[in-house]
């Protein structure tokens, strides 16, 4: 025991050490935080809305499902209805954005009769094609985009709208 | 598309392709007796015509309401919109009102009445389904104008 002590050297030193150890860190976790500061950034637009509608129900036909969220712009909040064209291709579960590429009017899913089997843009006749392929010779200049999926106990989840991906 | 700086850029890049001006006419009552209805028909006429926009974007241009109180109305104020928006070069000008006695001078423009539906009792889902009937009714309107040329 009498072998151990501590000296008054040794005790000040210790203290000091550790104070200064915590000053250094308190000084250095902000500067570090602001270093890696994008990888802290949680992304906002990430976010998966549910909708009302159930997996099982979907069928190879499409059919219009409503997607509401809130959306904030600046002080004003309002509720937005998005509508996405939800159809299955395959064992693959697809929901088609139904903002026409022309100039951004809703296309419906065989609402021209002469052209079945596609959606079709009543605004100026532009014409899609199942996966959302654009009917060349109609206005519109790229395919319908695609919104992500997810399926959470049995419901459909639809996340943000990306570049079709069905089309080669 | 609506009345802001971005979408009448882009009208004006696209000319061709939006040809059609939406024109809300709303009336604003201020008597007691009339406020609320006036509000009534003034939230409808607004919840419907941004509906039209937002499936008709490319086609058309929604123009901020032009409101007037019984003694500012004036016969001549539509007839003159039309012409200079037909000079701006739309070939299609549309009158939206829930005011009825606009319909006088239907024969000269075309006026759109449609009675209000109190929206403000109802929650989202009926009030969206009543907006989608009530469109599906402009729908003909609208299509009939543009097959004409």
């Amino acid at each position: 025991m009498s072998n151990n002590r501590v000296s008054r050297r040794q005790f000040l030193s210790y203290t000091l050490t550790g104070v200064g150890g915590f000053m250094a860190a308190g000084m250095l976790m902000p500067m570090v935080r602001f270093a890696i500061d994008p990888v802290l950034q949680k992304h906002g637009g990430g976010d998966f809305v549910q909708t009302e509608h159930k997996i099982a129900d979907i069928t190879d036909k499409p059919v219009k499902v409503d997607l509401k969220f809130e959306q904030v712009d600046a002080w004003y909040k309002s509720d937005v209805t998005n509508v996405a064209w939800v159809f299955k291709e395959g064992d693959q579960i697809v929901a088609l954005s139904p903002v026409c590429k022309h100039l951004g009017c809703m296309v419906g899913w065989e609402e021209d009769s002469s052209h079945p089997n596609q959606f079709f843009c009543p605004c100026h006749a532009g014409r899609y094609e199942k996966n959302g392929k654009n009917v060349p010779g109609t206005p519109p200049t790229g395919p319908l985009d695609e919104y992500e999926v997810q399926e959470k106990n049995g419901f459909l989840w639809l996340g943000p709208t990306k570049a079709n991906t069905l089309v080669k | 598309m609506y009345f802001n700086a971005n979408d009448v850029t882009s009208f004006m890049a696209q000319k061709e392709f939006i040809d059609t001006a939406i024109v809300p006419l709303v009336s604003v009552d201020l008597t007691s007796e009339k406020m609320k209805q006036s509000g009534t028909e003034a939230d409808f006429l607004l919840s419907l015509t941004s509906f039209i926009e937002q499936q008709f974007k490319g086609r058309l241009l929604l123009m901020p309401p032009f409101s007037y109180s019984a003694t500012l109305k004036d016969e001549e104020m539509p007839k003159q919109l039309e012409a200079q928006l037909h000079n701006a070069g739309f070939k299609h000008v549309f009158f939206i009102t829930c005011d009825h006695s606009w319909t006088n001078i239907g024969d000269e423009v075309n006026i759109i009445w449609l009675p209000a539906i109190p929206l403000e009792s109802m929650d989202k889902g009926v009030k969206s389904s009543i907006l989608e009937d009530q469109l599906r009714q402009l729908i003909p309107i609208l299509s009939t104008k543009w097959a004409q040329i």
